[in-house]
């Protein structure tokens, strides 16, 4: 690294401009309204005069001489005839004409009053008493607009009325920024801090323009399209309005020609200066461009999620980045990502050449001959700078010739190889989690592939999601990526002080196939499935009584556990009719055993994995990361050689099943047409604080999803563990059983908004029942199951219900995102001192202590401070291992 | 018991401030605009500011008649009467104002002035140490840790002892299980500078995604609807003047908790009863009155006695009218006939409150299964009048109203209420949040006094820096308004300095690491 230098901005002090600064820091006066002549040359006093800089590449900068790239550019102004108001500023005008007199321009206080609040002020300003100043000003300024005679020179003030936007009226009369001007300079410095302006910073005629200033022709560049034709940009566009109305004005005035015109060409120039600040005051048509589209002036710049502040200061454009589609790759380590050689190939770090280094990067710039050709991925050297900064791009031409002549503190930009750290982020980054640091794999192709067990963190699935991709750029952010933001530092959530990674889909699948009642694997198959992890002693090779050897499915999975694993929990398993002895359901591992209990989501999986937390916790991240790598692969080889697949024969029941399943469903069609004859014979009384009809509309919703219910229960007696879609359900790989009854059984009540359908045609929701018809199937109860299909009716109710869902969605993300920008707003400053205090940007005190007791919640255990339990097993072992249960 | 009198009125904050500032170095008057009896000889006075709890005492040297005084400080600026001498002024610890104690005033009355007559005098009490309410076995772990040099949170200790007793872990181990547990309890704890507000906000933001937007849940009970879900966490974040659908759970005391009939009874004193609810309103045009038909069997079930509704009706402003009644009919008559005041009179009766705590709606009994009591759950809220009420448990019982809770209970009891209402919220939407991250929210929200939104009128707008303030919203005014007062942006936060282009002023940016180079 260059021994730079960094200034760093300490403050920003904000302040009106003067017509005098204005002018100091002008570098032409523009006078008129034109840009460049018929040669394509900026006008001289022009708007796009060359001393307000250049935005042509072969012309200087007459102020600084600079070229585009060096040139920032230069103030101009426009002397205007006269005065006009600054739109921002018209409230503060207001006030400040009712406080203060128009005669002798004393702020209407007297003495003692004013004594009092700069007391207050000063106050407020030493943090004394938490008042804001601007409600002192406002209390200062009412009260002086209610004593209408002067104190000081006993003239009789009459009330100043504003007529939006810009119109100030004096009982009637109209009064000219002129007027208001002339009274403004009369006002003493001492009483400005009363009207709420800092005295040295900014004078109430400076609200008034007299002088326009002019921005740089940077700051407003013309656009010149493809046919050569120009397009100015919209500030410049009303510029020349402003100057040519201030021309006229000027002439008018000069000429002594009408007050009328004179007043109207006034106006004219107070519409273009508002439009030109503000194009959307309330009460000014705002001003149009040629085409019909109004203009974005200096307000609309900066306003709003495409202003300048949201979109290119608080987020800004980067490059070393690259964006793809993502698939999975089980052979990835979770630390890793794979990137595309294509990608790689684009995406450079720069390192310095040094001593140490030379050899290998003579050999990666001799590596970008033909590097495309090469039938693995070595890495290249894109450019190599010299030590004057000159760039040199790498071609097959000059490679081996750079190579030789390359020396030592030159730098080059070298493609992406294996192990560098980059960032990999996908949207929307709604925690820290959305963006960690991987290492590089550069892989054939053309996706980022990353380990599933991933896909949580960034809420990633692979329908077509894509992500992006950022190298770092010093060996300070590489550092810090790898310390702080590297997946494996990322296992336990800040959110809730579990592992957020962990096991999904079809790897908790396989692992719950693999150690289910203790699978009998043959040796080969084991072998094949073994061969997928890298595991240093094989399982116990057992032989049946057929003299066939095999593996036993525990074992297998006990091989990849760390050394020394203790630990008993409850798996996801809680059925007798498939565990009658609660073996499955009991996990318990021994000495990195696991003796009993089935590996599932509980184990393994994201937000839950008990067993995952423990390693995490015991064995650190390192080697957390080793046995998720392991699970992933070892699910890998257990699902390719065992075999699983799901379809729709899954969900056949047996015809008795399916008649119990029918019965169901007529039955509680039935029930609900038995409350409606209660109902209408009046039978059914009201419950406490509610309408007969509201009752009545309970009761069937209870009714209809006992019989759901009912019809998951039917279901599930049928579908035993040998099914696949109950393995899935039960092992919390995908899907509940709930879903399954849906498919097999009944779909049930299609509600919208916890309601039964109602809406729709004057007493039905369908043409296809009775007027006034309560019952089940009129109001959205589907009787049909997923795989039987849906009768039409059913099948519109369920689409209203599948409606719902989607706008829910739709509706949520906005509603959700907008109020987590309001929370990172609020709370973004907050950091721990110290002394573990929790204080914000003016060192005020938040919390004396973070969260009452000091921890970080990542560190926590689920929230607790400290995981007392797993303490005491750490230290004394199994001394306190019969725990009384 | 003395018979001392104390002097009590309420004054803005900043006047009471204004008062101790003075009276530290000599006699100050203060003038208030209404008489205060000559023969009324006080010694101190108190002042409250929001009307809940006295801020100052001060002791009074002499009472007088106004005349035009120099230095007074004003209460009113108009026409003060009377001018009360302080010696001597200070600030006390908020100290609540006891109704029983104001004789029967109201505290709107305080507003102008009342005399009190306290049993004792009132003296400003240390809060109690937390640690002695502690199980003793706690206390003595805590004194452990204490002696080995550590200060455990309360909740390790208990942590501890459940696990001694559950492992029966001997006493000598025990000790060392302290000393491990301390030592993997300085491990957990946060790293200075860490981002805690980000990662809460983050915390509290991402499963917001998740939740349901379906607006009304049955919390519990079928009959009440309660917005719960993403709503739910937004309106607690906005701190709302009135949650959407407010509601309480009234717990009641000991006598009554496992009494049916009286929770029932507690109940309909608690819902608000109009006469609509109780009787038909007829209403006759062309002889000018309305008739109320009061239903037996209703106000049977609602606890109602018929004379209760005729001095209600009488406490009416009903003078020009003419009360008739004949059995379970009241006639109102209108003396001038008047289409206008006929409907007035209808639509006031219609409104008409018999019974009842004002804003709550409903009132349902249910029985807690867990709690193994009865329970009154409310649609509406009023706490303050609810906890006025005889039979209830003052100390359990609660509402959703966080707004409310700032001004019967205070800043302390809102901040826990936004903690409770936001981790109920979340863990019904199935949703597991550390505790931590609420509470800096609500900290955030409640740490200067008042409850303050999160957003541009609240935290957000408060903001130091003028530019994480424009980058937030309204943008423009805040660049103006920030040229008028010569604002300077110290660039300390986080969005200040991303504007910039700087590092941040957390985390790894916080601290700067100076190298030096060894010769």
């Amino acid at each position: 690294m260059s021994a730079e230098i960094s200034k760093g901005i300490k403050e920003i002090k904000f302040a009106l401009l003067s017509p005098d600064e204005i002018r100091k820091m002008s570098a032409v006066k523009v006078i008129t309204p034109d840009t460049y002549d018929d040669d394509g040359y900026p006008i001289e006093k022009g708007l796009m005069d060359l001393a307000m800089g250049t935005i042509e590449p072969g012309l200087k900068c007459k102020t600084c001489g600079g070229k585009v790239d060096t040139c920032p550019g230069h103030f101009g102004h426009i002397e205007l005839a006269l005065p006009v108001i600054h739109i921002g500023f018209t409230k503060e005008i207001y006030s400040i004409l009712n406080a203060t007199c128009a005669n002798c321009g004393r702020i209407r206080l007297n003495e003692e009053a004013i004594k009092e609040y700069k007391e207050r002020i000063n106050a407020i300003k030493s943090k004394l008493v938490d008042v804001e100043y601007d409600d002192i000003v406002s209390e200062a300024e009412s009260e002086a607009s209610d004593i209408s005679i002067c104190p000081y020179c006993h003239f009789e003030n009459r009330k100043i009325t504003l007529e939006k936007p810009t119109t100030f009226r004096e009982e009637g009369r109209k009064l000219t920024p002129k007027e208001i001007r002339e009274r403004f300079e009369k006002i003493l410095d001492d009483d400005l801090v009363l009207l709420g302006l800092e005295p040295g910073v900014a004078r109430p005629e400076w609200m008034i323009l007299t002088v326009f200033p002019v921005p740089p022709v940077n700051v407003r560049p013309t656009i010149t399209l493809e046919t050569g034709e120009r397009s100015e940009d919209d500030l410049t566009h009303k510029l020349v309005d402003i100057i040519r109305i201030n021309q006229r004005l000027r002439e008018n005035r000069d000429q002594g020609s009408p007050q009328l015109i004179i007043e109207d060409l006034w106006e004219l120039l107070q519409y273009h200066a508002t439009t030109y600040f503000d194009n959307q005051t309330p009460g000014v048509p705002p001003a149009k461009h040629r085409s019909g589209r109004s203009l974005k002036t200096l307000v609309q710049r900066l306003k709003g999620k495409e202003g300048r502040f949201r979109s290119n200061l608080s987020g800004k454009r980067v490059n070393f980045s690259a964006r793809t589609v993502i698939s999975p790759e089980p052979f990835l380590s979770v630390n890793q990502v794979g990137v595309p050689i294509k990608a790689a190939r684009e995406l450079t770090v720069t390192e310095t050449v040094t001593e140490h280094n030379i050899e290998k990067i003579k050999e990666m710039i001799r590596n970008s001959v033909n590097a495309d050709e090469s039938s693995e991925y070595r890495p290249a050297v894109n450019y190599v700078i010299k030590e004057d900064n000159k760039r040199m791009k790498v071609t097959d031409k000059n490679a081996n010739e750079l190579a030789d002549k390359l020396q030592l503190g030159w730098k080059v930009e070298r493609q992406l190889q294996d192990g560098d750290i980059v960032l990999f982020n996908r949207q929307p980054s709604l925690h820290r989690m959305s963006m960690m640091a991987h290492e590089v794999k550069v892989l054939p192709y053309r996706t980022f592939r990353f380990n599933v067990a991933v896909c949580t963190p960034y809420n990633a699935d692979f329908d077509g999601d894509e992500m992006n991709l950022h190298v770092l750029q010093s060996q300070e952010a590489r550092a810090e990526a790898e310390i702080l933001m590297k997946v494996q530092e990322n296992f336990l959530s800040p959110r809730f002080g579990g592992p957020i990674m962990g096991a999904i889909h079809d790897h908790i699948t396989a692992m719950f196939l693999l150690t289910f009642r203790n699978r009998k694997i043959p040796k080969e198959l084991g072998i094949h499935i073994l061969s997928y992890v890298n595991v240093d002693k094989l399982p116990p090779v057992h032989k049946d009584d057929k003299g066939r050897e095999y593996f036993l499915g525990r074992e297998i999975f006990s091989a990849i556990l760390p050394e020394g694993v203790n630990i008993t929990f409850k798996g996801k398993i809680n059925d007798k009719t498939i565990d009658p002895d609660g073996t499955e359901g009991l996990v318990i591992i021994k000495d990195s055993k696991l003796i009993s209990g089935a590996i599932d989501e509980n184990a393994v999986g994201t937000m839950k994995g008990i067993l995952l937390d423990y390693i995490i916790r015991k064995y650190g991240n390192a080697r957390a990361a080793k046995f998720l790598d392991d699970v992933t692969r070892l699910a890998a080889g257990v699902i390719s050689y065992i075999g699983f697949s799901t379809g729709i024969d899954d969900e056949d029941v047996p015809l008795q099943a399916k008649a119990q399943l029918r019965e169901v469903g007529l039955e509680a069609v039935r029930r609900v047409e038995k409350l409606i004859e209660n109902y209408k014979e009046g039978l059914i009384g009201p419950e406490p604080g509610k309408t007969l009809e509201d009752t009545l509309e309970s009761l069937i919703m209870k009714e209809l999803s006992k019989a759901r219910e009912k019809s998951s229960e039917i279901a599930s007696n049928y579908l035993g563990i040998e099914n696949s879609t109950v393995k899935m359900a039960k092992s919390g790989a995908r899907a509940n059983m709930t879903n399954l009854a849906q498919m097999a059984g009944i779909i049930g009540q299609q509600s919208i908004r916890g309601k039964r359908q109602h809406r729709g045609y004057t007493g039905r929701t369908l043409s296809h029942f009775k007027k006034g018809d309560l019952g089940a199937y009129a109001r959205g109860f589907v009787t049909s199951s997923y795989k039987e299909g849906l009768k039409p009716t059913e099948y519109f109710f369920h689409a209203v219900g599948g409606r719902e869902g989607l706008v829910d969605t739709a509706v949520r993300t906005s509603r959700s995102g907008y109020m987590q920008r309001r929370l990172i707003n609020a709370l973004e400053d907050l950091k721990v001192s110290e002394e573990r205090s929790v204080v914000d940007t003016e060192e005020s005190i938040i919390q004396l202590v973070y969260g009452e007791d000091g921890v970080d919640p990542s560190r926590s255990f689920g929230g607790k401070s400290v995981d007392v339990e797993f303490v005491l097993k750490e230290k004394f072992g199994d001394k306190y291992g019969g725990e009384k249960q | 018991m003395t018979t001392q009198q104390i002097l009590v009125w309420k004054d803005t904050l900043k006047k009471v401030s204004e008062i101790i500032q003075k009276a530290k170095d000599s006699t100050v008057c203060y003038c208030v605009d209404y008489d205060i009896p000559s023969n009324i000889k006080v010694k101190e006075g108190m002042i409250t500011v929001s009307g809940k709890t006295f801020v100052v005492r001060f002791k009074i040297s002499s009472i007088k008649p106004y005349e035009n005084q120099q230095g007074c400080i004003f209460k009113k600026k108009d026409n003060p009467r009377t001018c009360i001498e302080i010696s001597k002024a200070e600030e006390i610890q908020e100290d609540i104002v006891k109704y029983e104690e104001l004789s029967g005033m109201s505290i709107e009355k305080i507003d102008t002035y009342s005399i009190l007559r306290p049993k004792e005098e009132i003296k400003i009490e240390l809060k109690e140490n937390p640690l002695d309410k502690l199980d003793p076995e706690v206390k003595s772990t805590y004194d452990l840790a204490l002696k080995i040099g550590y200060n455990l949170p309360i909740n390790i200790c208990k942590d501890l002892v459940t696990v001694k007793k559950k492992y029966n872990v001997s006493e000598k181990d025990y000790h060392e299980l302290i000393k491990a547990t301390a030592e993997k309890y300085m491990e957990n704890l946060v790293d200075p500078y860490e981002a805690v507000g980000i990662v809460g906000a983050q915390s509290i933001g991402e499963p917001g995604t998740q939740m349901t937007m379906r607006t009304f849940h049955f919390a519990g009970i079928a009959e009440m609807d309660v917005t719960l879900g993403l709503p739910r966490l937004i309106e607690i974040v906005d701190a709302r003047k009135t949650p959407s659908t407010p509601s309480m759970t009234i717990y009641l005391d000991e006598k009554i908790r496992n009494n049916e009939e009286k929770a029932r009874e507690l109940a309909s004193k608690i819902e608000t009863t109009t006469i609509t609810d109780i009787a038909d309103l007829e209403v006759n045009t062309t002889e000018m009155y309305v008739k109320i038909i009061l239903d037996k069997e209703k106000l049977k079930e609602r606890n109602l006695q018929k004379e209760e509704i005729t001095s209600k009706l009488k406490k009416m402003k009903l003078q020009k009218y003419e009360i008739e009644e004949d059995g379970y009919e009241i006639k109102i008559t209108l003396d001038e006939p008047s289409y206008k005041k006929l409907y007035n009179l209808s639509e006031s009766l219609k409104s008409l409150q018999v019974k009842g705590v004002p804003k709550i709606r409903r009132a349902i009994v249910k029985y807690d299964d867990k709690k193994k009591e009865w329970v009154i759950y409310t649609q509406g809220s009023n706490l303050p009048a609810v906890l006025e009420m005889d039979g209830i448990d003052f100390a359990r019982t609660k509402t959703n109203d966080i707004m409310e809770i700032a001004e019967t209970l205070g800043i302390e009891a809102a901040r826990q209420a936004i903690i409770d209402e936001s981790i109920s919220t979340l863990q019904e939407a199935g949703l597991h949040t550390d505790t931590r991250h609420l509470m800096l929210v609500a900290d955030i929200m409640t740490y200067d006094g008042t409850v303050q939104a999160i957003g541009r009128h609240g935290v957000s707008g408060k903001k130091a820096s003028v530019l994480a303030r424009a980058a937030f919203e309204i943008t423009s005014k805040h660049l103006l308004n920030a040229g008028l007062i010569g604002e300077v942006d110290k660039l300390n936060g986080v969005a200040e300095n991303i504007i910039v282009g700087q590092p941040i002023t957390l985390g790894t940016g916080a601290v700067n690491l100076i190298y030096k180079r060894g010769d």
